[in-house]
């Protein structure tokens, strides 16, 4: 059993982490503020200011991308590299081809960002990115493919550790995903503008399976891989039992793909394909849930460091959240729930107790883990981790109470009728009703945006003492060997 | 800690370690969650047998669960389950609530509708939906309209007769508001002349000398203003020309404006340019007959009268 922990850039290459870890916080901060600003404007729709720049229609990707992939891919190349370097014992097999991914994903990000604001997009969520964008997306992800799988080829340890399992299945399933939901044909090589290669249902259908296997393996896969390896680091015990980290890795893996069609609940798509969908939404619960009972039972024995450790409490209060929302997921995909949930503000409310709640909370508690370790130094502030999570935690509370009210409320207004068999509302009363929904999401976000910022200058403020510290060493050492 | 002392003395980990001190224990799966997995798996089961689930041959497995509807021929149709029955099963069952009352509304004449308090809350009730989903979007959720745009309701001015029979009309039919263009037909000055009188008939502040000009041109063949508007100015409801007296103002930002000049103003832009955008779409083809009947009722309600 090696024990070297000794780190530093002649083993791991963490110049690559370091990047991707400050992108990461940037992207928060702006795909957050987006976020806030399109909540604002549906609750006070001045804020459209009559300009196609501004509607919510363009900055919506703006918003998803920014976080989904700027915030939440930069997160993840940075703990992968992290990861698969410190459980593998070995350096990532080309610099060359780290560097290569970082510039690439952030020229992907600002790219995609300025051609949805010009008006350019697909129409497929999560996948507005047009053709010339989701070229550059197949190169830089082949690329992390090969860097990732070329260091686990090198690892110095006969076993390859269950975070990387997870990494690996997000890379995979990722590329897979992104190929084929976005098989277009441009109008012409100068031209932005392409068509699917699917048509009618079977577009939707394509689109569906990748929606939701992006929050399968992009959004739960990768993240639990980060949980496996900063969790039991956090709380300095074992993880809680490989086995049920190996069966729910597989059944998770399995169940998922089959899931997509439950977004196409009460359309064109044919019955017996969504209920097929249901059913394994329902058969995804158990396994989903294995990721949270690990990480859990891994924290339990030190449940005592909740009380005094900020970074264990983002750690719990994500495993809750990841809990909670893959429970209320399979529960809205069966065809009577969401009869009365679909094309309501709960689905919005669902999404962002997994995004906020799980995956933000999640890497929140790993970079504030890793950061430290990155630049050898210890965080500038707890006090400020301490805000950043109260902040957030409220922030998310707010947010998902409004929308479960406002979703139930729209879908049982959506459905009344009186005593003489009329509709009861509506659909515009039904839009006045949400207006203090809105507001009060929009207030929710702006909490989760100043952790967020808070979060990014503690960061910073890290680095720059970390440098400072550095310098007053150099200068020692230096007059050291002016004596010597 | 007794219980970590515990599962550390009879459960071991794998004996692999990463990064130094990340390890794993090989605690067994959890018992309540194994058997939770096999629930859900009978959960499925039971769930594709209700509903249509696998793809079978050329078809699928259609499950147990049935759908009765009636279709447009009338005839009864029972079909596995699936959205497009249920939709229209559920249609069957509204159409089926709200029969009676559409049957009442059909055979009985406005006068009797207006004295039957049942029937007349039914309208209400059902006259909201109706009014809210066609007719809001232009004429606004309380009908009160847009000045420039839609006429407003609720107020007792009708360009084509607020009756029953001429709200009747005006839905079934639709209607086409329209007024000429006299920028080439006069001049500026003849303009500002008609312009000044109209003003004097709603009170407006305006120059009296021109509207007396105004007053001997609007009864002239020149303009010809009296074949719409009558000679009283009072306007004509079989062509849908305003009572220019009542200070009653749709199409000329006359509210709108500060001062008297600007009033004139608003109203010599309108008989300069003419207008041809009053149009009202005709419902007959898009409503049923009972459904017009129902929103007469609720429009004669708003602001109805002769």
């Amino acid at each position: 059993m090696a024990v070297t922990t000794y780190s530093g850039a002649e083993q791991y290459n963490f110049d690559i982490v370091k990047k991707f870890a400050v992108m990461s916080l940037i992207w928060a901060v702006v795909g957050m503020f987006v976020g806030v600003y399109i909540a604002s404007e549906l609750a006070w729709p001045f804020l459209n200011f009559d300009s196609p720049y501004f509607s919510f229609g363009r900055f919506r990707p703006v918003h998803t991308s920014a976080v989904i992939f700027g915030f939440g891919g930069s997160a993840l190349f940075a703990t992968s590299y992290y990861v698969v370097q410190r459980t593998c014992q070995t350096r990532l097999i080309s610099d060359g081809m780290a560097s290569f991914t970082f510039w690439g994903w952030q020229t992907i990000i600002v790219t995609a960002a300025l051609s949805y604001v010009m008006g350019y997009s697909q129409g497929r969520e999560y996948a507005e990115m047009e053709w010339p964008i989701d070229l550059l997306i197949e190169v830089v992800w082949v690329t992390y493919l090969i860097l990732f799988v070329g260091t686990i080829m090198r690892r110095k340890q006969p076993h390859i550790y269950v975070a990387n399992w997870f990494y690996l299945a997000f890379i995979l399933a990722t590329a897979l995903l992104h190929t084929f939901n976005n098989l277009a044909m441009p109008v012409d090589l100068f031209s932005m503008k392409s068509y699917s290669l699917f048509a009618g249902t079977q577009d939707a259908m394509t689109q569906w399976w990748y929606g939701h296997n992006a929050v399968g393996f992009f959004l739960t896969a990768a993240f639990l891989g980060m949980m496996y390896y900063f969790v039991p680091k956090q709380a300095g015990r074992p993880i809680y039992s490989y086995r049920l980290s190996i069966v729910h890795f597989w059944a998770l893996g399995f169940m998922y793909m089959w899931v997509g069609a439950h977004h196409l609940h009460w359309t064109a798509l044919p019955d017996w394909t969504s209920s097929l969908a249901a059913a394994f939404s329902i058969l995804l619960l158990m396994p989903s849930w294995g990721g949270m009972i690990n990480g859990i039972m891994t924290l339990s024995g030190a449940w005592d460091k909740m009380r005094t450790d900020p970074i264990m409490r983002f750690m719990i209060v994500a495993l809750s959240f990841y809990g909670m929302s893959t429970f209320e997921g399979p529960m809205m995909s069966l065809k009577e729930v969401n009869a009365l949930s679909h094309y309501t503000d709960w689905t919005v409310g669902h999404v962002h107790s997994g995004a906020l709640g799980w995956v933000a909370m999640i890497s929140f508690g790993s970079l504030y883990h890793m950061i430290p370790k990155l630049w050898d130094t210890k965080m500038y502030s707890q006090k400020l981790i301490e805000w950043h999570f109260w902040l957030a935690t409220i922030g998310i509370v707010l947010y998902i109470v409004a929308m479960w009210i406002s979703g139930i409320t729209q879908g049982l207004m959506w459905r009344s009728f009186d005593e003489f068999g009329n509709l009861q509302y509506s659909f515009a009363e039904s839009v006045a009703a949400m207006m203090p929904f809105y507001a009060m999401r929009a207030i929710g976000g702006m909490f989760f945006l100043s952790g967020a910022v808070l979060m990014l200058f503690n960061s910073l403020m890290t680095i720059r003492q970390a440098k400072q510290e550095n310098a007053v060493l150099e200068a020692k050492l230096a007059a050291k060997l002016a004596r010597a | 800690m007794s219980e970590q002392k515990l599962q550390s003395q009879t459960v071991q980990t794998t004996g692999h370690a990463w990064d130094g001190d990340l390890q794993e224990y090989n605690n067994p799966l959890p018992v309540w969650w194994v058997y939770t997995f096999y629930a859900t798996f009978v959960f499925a089961i039971v769930y594709w047998v209700i509903y249509p689930s696998w793809p079978f041959g050329k078809g699928w497995i259609g499950g147990l669960s049935d759908i009765s509807y009636v279709n447009s021929a009338g005839e009864t149709k029972t079909h596995s389950w699936n959205t497009r029955a249920l939709y229209l099963e559920d249609m069957n069952q509204a159409a089926a609530a709200q029969k009676p009352y559409f049957d009442k509304v059909q055979s009985m004449s406005y006068e009797q509708i207006s004295r039957d308090p049942e029937i007349t809350a039914f309208i209400l009730s059902s006259g909201k939906a109706l009014f809210a989903d066609n007719c809001a979007a232009c004429h606004q959720a309380g009908g009160q309209g847009v000045v420039g745009f839609f006429p407003n309701l609720t107020d007792d001015d009708w360009l084509y007769g607020g009756s029953y029979e001429k709200i009747h009309q005006t839905l079934v039919d639709g209607r086409r508001g329209y007024m000429p263009s006299f920028s080439e037909v006069l001049s500026a000055e003849q303009i500002g002349d008609l312009a000044n009188y109209v003003a004097g008939l709603s009170g407006i502040p305006h120059d009296a000398a021109k509207a007396k000009a105004g007053d001997v041109l609007f009864h002239s063949e020149t303009a010809a203003c009296y074949y719409c508007h009558g000679a009283d100015a009072k306007g004509r409801k079989e062509v849908g020309a305003p009572n220019l007296t009542d200070g009653i103002w749709l199409w000329a930002g006359v509210a709108a404006a500060p001062s008297s000049e600007g009033k004139v103003a608003a109203i010599r832009n309108v008989i300069s340019t003419g207008l041809a955008k009053g149009v009202m779409p005709a419902w007959g083809g898009r409503l049923s007959p009972e459904q017009i009947k129902v929103l007469t009722v609720y429009v004669h309600d708003l602001g109805g009268g002769l």
